[in-house]
């Protein structure tokens, strides 16, 4: 109830959602590099796969060589050949 | 860039990661604020680098996520200087790089001036070495304010000036009075205009004088063409004085110019040989260190080099100049002129003559140009009929100038005191 509040009030107020609901953000520099936010923790890691869990859903990067260049509490930034990126429950 | 130099001050480690839950560890380091970067998989495990100060704080997390960490490398500031920490002459001599470069840092080493045209750098440079400033001055006793006060009063031309330091180079900016400072006196002074060279009077205009000559007259080098003394006559047409005065005009005449030059039978030319030698001088003060292959063979060698001084970061010049040599090695032989040769060799001077007469702004109106041989090689010689002014001032003579002068003639004491009226 509270949660659906917050969309509406994110919607008709027009703020980011990003900030607002802690929507994970996803911004892909071509395929070979991508920066996420918003993001709590690792789930899976290997140089095929990136898994992540988001607040609402869970994120995860297929590719080739995936790198990890930083991450820290707010954002990672992977990089490599990033052939899918798949939204989960 | 400044996270990289923050982790190589501090230090930093290669780790290999494995064990139950790797993804466990990396959550709990990124909630403990544990900063790793560069993490990949490699061979069933995980490898990051992380700084030392954060690798201290990692055991518990270790044991709660049941991994093994292995340490691979260890690199950064702390661990070269253990690395080194018996190599002190190494340290001795990274030390001493600093201190001589603080130590040439406190001197002028370059000095570049900008903006002149009329004074040339020398003349500056000359004259900044009067004021005790030069190449290996110490910038601290270089006042900047006194020095543009000086340039400005010694140079009255210059109308700006501006000196700084910028590292190890003086900048001096200046700005010349492009208006003429002094409007020349202007020569009021009794003159003929007289024939410069023999010629036909083609046409004139006479502005002050009395014209001697007409258009169509033939003249010969220094006749009178315009005369300064004017006569002047009384009502019953009787000479009563003469009135001096600087005679002006423009007269041309047709007049002739040739010239002769000389052409070997046998030219020399110069071919490059295809060995060449490149080299590099440094010159450090009065000394001067050479790295150049010695020349070989008997033929000359032709050896140039371009200069250029050390800097550091832009305007840190230090007191090491490099000459960058290259040296060609040719030879030269002799060889007969063809007839096409020349030809092409007559036409070249005979172009050049051409061309430094329309510079004098004379007008050509024929040329002629042959080949005769004599001696020990060809002559050319060439001819010009040409139109141009011809008339040249002649200061009046002390007997013809002992008239009344212009200015006085108007005054009757003066008139009166004159021989002849």
């Amino acid at each position: 109830m509270f949660e659906q509040m917050k969309i509406a009030a994110a919607d008709n107020l027009k703020l980011p959602k990003d900030v607002v609901l802690g929507e994970v953000l996803v911004s892909f520099v071509g395929r070979s590099c991508v920066i996420v936010e918003n993001y709590r923790g690792i789930l899976i890691y290997d140089d095929r796969t990136v898994k992540l869990q988001a607040k609402h859903c869970k994120l995860q990067f297929c590719g080739k060589r995936l790198h990890i260049d930083y991450y820290n509490h707010d954002e990672m930034k992977i990089s490599g050949w990033i052939q899918s990126m798949e939204f989960g429950e | 860039m400044k996270d990289a130099l923050k982790h190589y001050w501090e230090g930093y480690l290669c780790i290999r990661l494995k064990g139950f839950s790797p993804e466990r560890f990396l959550n709990l380091c990124m909630a403990k604020q544990i900063v790793i970067w560069d993490l990949k998989y490699q061979d069933g495990g995980y490898q990051f680098l992380i700084s030392v100060k954060d690798y201290r704080r990692v055991r518990p997390l270790v044991r709660k996520a049941q991994v093994r960490l292995r340490i691979l490398g260890r690199y950064g500031l702390p661990f070269f200087l253990y690395r080194n920490r018996k190599r002190k002459l190494f340290a001795a001599g990274i030390l001493s790089f600093f201190l001589v470069l603080f130590l040439m840092s406190q001197f002028i080493w370059d000095i570049s001036i900008e903006g002149n045209y009329h004074f040339t750098d020398d003349v500056l440079l000359r004259f900044l070495d009067q004021q005790d400033i030069r190449y290996g001055r110490k910038k601290a006793g270089i006042d900047c304010d006194s020095l543009e006060e000086s340039i400005r009063s010694q140079y009255p031309d210059i109308i700006w000036v501006s000196a700084r330091i910028s590292g190890t180079r003086l900048m001096i900016k200046v700005k010349e009075n492009e208006v003429m400072g002094v409007i020349p006196d202007k020569d009021d002074a009794p003159r003929d205009l007289v024939a410069q060279k023999p010629g036909r009077i083609t046409h004139m205009v006479i502005r002050r004088g009395k014209a001697l000559v007409a258009p169509g007259d033939e003249v010969e080098a220094g006749e009178v063409l315009v005369r300064g003394a004017v006569p002047i006559y009384n009502d019953a047409e009787e000479l009563i004085r003469e009135q001096f005065v600087r005679a002006d005009g423009d007269i041309y005449a047709v007049t002739g110019e040739s010239y002769q030059e000389s052409v070997p039978f046998l030219s020399v030319k110069r071919a490059d040989t295809g060995r060449k030698r490149r080299g590099l001088r440094l010159r450090l003060g009065g000394l001067s260190f050479l790295w150049m292959m010695p020349s070989w063979g008997e033929n000359p060698w032709e050896i140039t080099a371009g200069t250029s001084q050390v800097t550091v970061l832009g305007d840190f010049y230090l007191p090491i100049w490099v000459d960058r040599i290259q040296a060609k090695e040719y030879q030269t032989y002799e060889y007969f002129l063809t007839n096409d040769q020349l030809e092409q060799e007559k036409q070249r001077i005979h172009q050049k003559k051409i061309e430094n007469l329309t510079e004098k702004g004379v007008q050509i109106l024929e040329n002629s140009v042959k080949i005769v041989k004599e001696g020990s090689g060809w002559q050319i010689r060439g001819e010009f009929l040409i139109e141009e002014p011809i008339g040249i001032g002649r200061e009046l003579v002390p007997e013809d100038t002992a008239g009344v002068p212009e200015d006085t003639a108007e005054q009757p004491e003066n008139i009166a005191g004159q021989p002849g009226m």
